[in-house]
């Protein structure tokens, strides 16, 4: 019971192999049920026994007197022949439980004889007690025989009854022991049975749990490795089909239906050259044939794959031939290289471009030790990859450049990984050369550094190119001006009649030539100035500009050409304290064609004021008039190169037209603004703008005051 | 010391309409005795026989240009025998600076106005000597 309650507990299969065998122990349980019964006849033979006995017991009871006179010692040694016959029979009743020896008309009988018999023993003791009364009575001596007679015949039927009990019993015993015979033979073989059944049920009961417990580890192992084959199989990045020996797909797992875009239902037992880029399957044919003819093998080999939709893509297919149940299987394990190969590509490309651009590239490590450097580095520098690697980019430091200027490379690389700019190095035959130079710092996904990648080019070239196109835009300058200066010199010695005193009309052409001649001249300078300063060539001296100082300096070179306008020109009084950080020539520059452009257009006899007002961080100076002032039309475009308000303009004015573009280019280069406000016919005020700098002493302010106010072109430091 | 007087301009120029302007300028207007030469050569083999009191120099010229014929004369005669000013379009900051160090008094720009360039070297001898006087020179 207990290995089948633990089989019924642990093993629900052994359950099942448990019960084919119950049925024995059902059997054996019945036999046991049989005995109980059995018990319970021989308690009813018990109780039928003494229902016999115990009449004539009571009767015969010592003190009893009623049988006195009677003989009774028949009775009792019949009794006790009975009393024995019984415990034998019951002794061997109760040996033999289950024999099932049928007693029910056994219990009958005995139970009619001992009724008979507790009849009978009424009968006696009523005819006892009947005796006694006629004796005390003195009855007739007849009456009391006749009592007495009918007594003893009772007791003798009690004996009959007896003996009938008797007979019963040893009947009841004579088939008991036939059937015992019967039994035994049966119940030892029963009993070796059963020692077999419980022997062969533990047997298998244990052979059962063991085998159970086999095979459920075993199914366990089973099925969780079939799951994990399948799930790996089905879950694996790399794609595993199947392919029997006519080239039939036999298997697919999940990533090459995803990779192929096919279900398995839709592949299965169809040919794998399928799954073959069309041009590629006959490379495919061959190399399967091949590995055929081979035992077993192994064997990676790029294809074209073809998906479903007909797209390619790169494949590698690893096939691996085995044999299962005799027959050849190949498993390819496909993978998707399209990746692998685009990242090639790149990389090839990366290479590529590495080995074969113009730039110089070079990189190192986060320590700057030179790791690669490319042919386009050596053909810059003559140094090859094998001299550099492993050193330190110094080699290439040509002395010129300042321990500062590599201090400001390093800070602006270490705060925003990146720097560029022109630098010097020396080449390995020791010439010094320009380079523009461009590091990135290379960061791994964890932000840290792990390389320096140094992109530069020679710039000798460029800065040569440079040097041409200055002394171009020079030479232009020179041979323009050159005629220029002959006809401006002739027309000025004439005009002044250094040769002799003019005619009038002679005197007005002279003075119309040496207009247009200085017009001429203006206009060459402006072209020139407005070509640098776009071009950024044009250098730029910063330094501290008191605003005050260079409106005086304005108002005295322009002053002259004012008056040949009848204009004054005159100063606001305004903060003395304003100061910008900008180039005082080119502020002049500024100021000098702001005024000239007010002159110009104000009234005769009209005034112009310049004058400086603070600004939120700025300072403002501006040139204010009161001439016509500017058309709404014009407005729009009146810093664009050649703009002036009409033709007649420029007749007036002698001016080119480039005057306020050069303005705003300066401006624009200096950080600052210009523009305008005008009233018509009432006020018209050009601005420019520029931040606010701190007051400071510096030497520059005190050169700046050294006034030079003739010849504006002369020295301003 | 005294100021001298200034008489005698030595005046280097490759363009000869240009010298002639100037030359006529300066002996008309100015009353100046000048030397006109065409090249640094040619002012090297005036220099001594003329022996100016000033050296007007033109810049751009061909084989030999301005600040290289004032190297080139300045081994002949001294800065203070002989102060130079150079008579030039070419007056950018950076050409203005070399002018500069090279010790001229002063840069006069062309165009010029030939009816006052004679007053103009005159202001600058003047406004010379009298620094080099107020320098203790």
């Amino acid at each position: 019971m207990n290995i089948r309650r633990r089989h019924k507990l642990e093993y629900l299969a052994a359950w099942l192999l448990i019960l084919a065998f119950s049925a024995w122990t059902i059997n054996l349980l019945f036999n046991v049920q049989n005995d109980w019964a059995q018990s319970n006849e021989i308690t009813r033979f018990d109780q039928d026994v003494h229902g016999l006995l115990d009449p004539w017991r009571n009767l015969n009871r010592p003190g009893n007197d009623v049988l006195e006179n009677y003989e009774v010692d028949t009775q009792n040694k019949a009794l006790e022949r009975y009393i024995a016959e019984y415990s034998e029979a019951r002794a061997r009743l109760e040996a033999h439980r289950a024999t099932h020896v049928p007693m029910a008309d056994f219990f009958a009988a005995m139970d009619e004889a001992a009724a008979t018999a507790n009849d009978l023993a009424s009968r006696v003791l009523r005819l006892a007690t009947e005796r006694e009364a006629l004796r005390l009575s003195e009855a007739a001596p007849d009456s009391i025989r006749l009592v007495e007679t009918e007594a003893a015949t009772t007791m003798a039927r009690m004996d009959q009854a007896f003996q009938g009990g008797l007979d019963l019993i040893v009947k009841m015993d004579e088939s008991l022991d036939r059937r015992l015979l019967d039994l035994d033979a049966s119940r030892r073989a029963s009993i070796g049975s059963l020692y077999l059944i419980v022997l062969v049920a533990l047997t298998s009961s244990a052979l059962s749990l063991v085998l159970l417990r086999r095979t459920a580890t075993q199914g366990e192992a089973l099925r969780s490795g079939a799951e994990r084959i399948n799930a790996i199989v089905n879950n694996v990045v790399d794609g595993i089909i199947t392919v029997d020996e006519s080239g039939n797909v036999k298997s697919i797992n999940r990533t090459a239906e995803h990779m192929f875009g096919y279900n398995a239902a839709q592949i299965v037992d169809r040919s794998f050259t399928e799954l073959v880029a069309p041009d590629r399957r006959a490379q495919y044919n061959e190399e399967r044939f091949r590995l055929e003819s081979a035992d077993t093998g192994r064997e990676e080999s790029e294809y074209l794959g073809r998906r479903l939709d007909g797209s390619e893509f790169s494949m590698e297919l690893a096939t691996t031939r085995i044999k299962v149940d005799g027959r050849p299987l190949l498993i390819y394990i496909v993978r998707d290289i399209s990746e692998r190969k685009h990242a090639e590509e790149r990389l090839q490309l990366a290479a590529s471009v590495f080995e074969n651009t113009t730039e110089g590239i070079l990189i190192t490590d986060p320590n700057g030790v030179i790791q690669s450097s490319n042919p386009a580095f050596t053909a810059m520098t003559g140094f090859t990859a094998d001299e550099v690697v492993g050193e330190n980019p110094r080699i290439l430091q040509s002395g010129t450049q300042s321990a500062d200027f590599y201090d400001a490379m390093w800070r602006s690389i270490i705060e925003t990984g990146h720097w560029q700019g022109e630098i010097q190095n020396r080449r390995k035959n020791g010439e010094i050369y320009p380079q523009w130079l461009n590091i990135n710092a290379i960061k791994n996904a964890r932000g840290q550094i792990i390389n320096y990648v140094g992109v530069t080019f020679d710039i000798s070239e460029l800065k040569a190119s440079e040097r041409i196109k200055d002394e171009f835009i020079a030479t232009v300058s020179h041979e323009l001006r050159t005629p220029l200066t002959s006809i401006h010199g002739s027309l000025g010695l004439l005009g002044g009649g250094v040769t002799g005193e003019l005619s009038d009309d002679s005197a007005r052409l002279v003075r119309i030539a040496q207009g247009n001649c200085q017009r001429l001249v203006r206009l060459i300078d402006d072209i020139l100035s407005i070509a640098k300063i776009e071009s950024e060539k044009m250098q730029f001296h910063l330094q501290s500009v008191a605003i005050h100082d260079l409106i005086g300096r304005a108002i005295e070179a322009n002053q002259d050409f004012g008056k040949q306008y009848g204009v004054h020109l005159q100063a606001r009084p305004g903060a003395r304290e304003a100061r910008v950080l900008a180039d005082m020539d080119r502020l002049m520059q500024v100021l000098t064609n702001l005024l000239s452009n007010a002159v110009k257009h104000s009234p005769r006899g009209g005034v112009v004021l310049i004058g400086v007002q603070r600004r939120a961080g700025y300072w403002r100076i501006s040139v204010v008039d009161n001439g016509p002032g500017i058309p709404e039309s014009f407005r729009e475009n009146i810093f664009s190169k050649f703009a002036q308000a009409d033709g007649s303009d420029r007749r007036k004015g002698g001016g080119t037209g480039l005057g306020l573009s050069i303005c705003k280019a300066i401006m624009d280069r200096l950080g600052g603004r210009i523009g305008f406000t005008s009233e018509r016919d009432v006020r018209t005020s050009f601005y420019f703008e520029l931040p606010v700098m701190q007051r400071q002493h510096t030497a520059s302010e005190m050169v700046s005051r050294s006034p030079e106010p003739q010849e504006p072109s002369t020295w301003m430091e | 010391m005294a100021q001298p007087t200034l008489s005698r301009i030595l005046y280097v120029e490759d363009d000869a309409d240009i010298r002639e302007i100037v030359r006529m300028s300066l002996e008309m207007l100015g009353q100046f005795q000048v030397a006109a030469c065409d090249s640094c050569a040619d002012a090297l083999s005036l220099i001594h026989e003329f022996s100016p009191d000033l050296l007007l120099l033109d810049v751009m010229m061909p084989d030999v240009d301005g600040p290289a014929t004032l190297r080139a004369l300045r081994e002949r005669v001294s800065a203070e025998s002989a102060p130079a000013i150079f008579i030039t379009a070419k007056v950018e900051a950076s050409d203005m600076l070399r002018y500069r160090d090279m010790g001229v008094l002063d840069v006069i720009v062309k165009p010029f106005d030939p009816m006052v360039l004679s007053g103009r070297i005159e202001q600058i001898w003047q406004r010379h000597w009298s620094s080099f006087n107020d320098n203790g020179g």
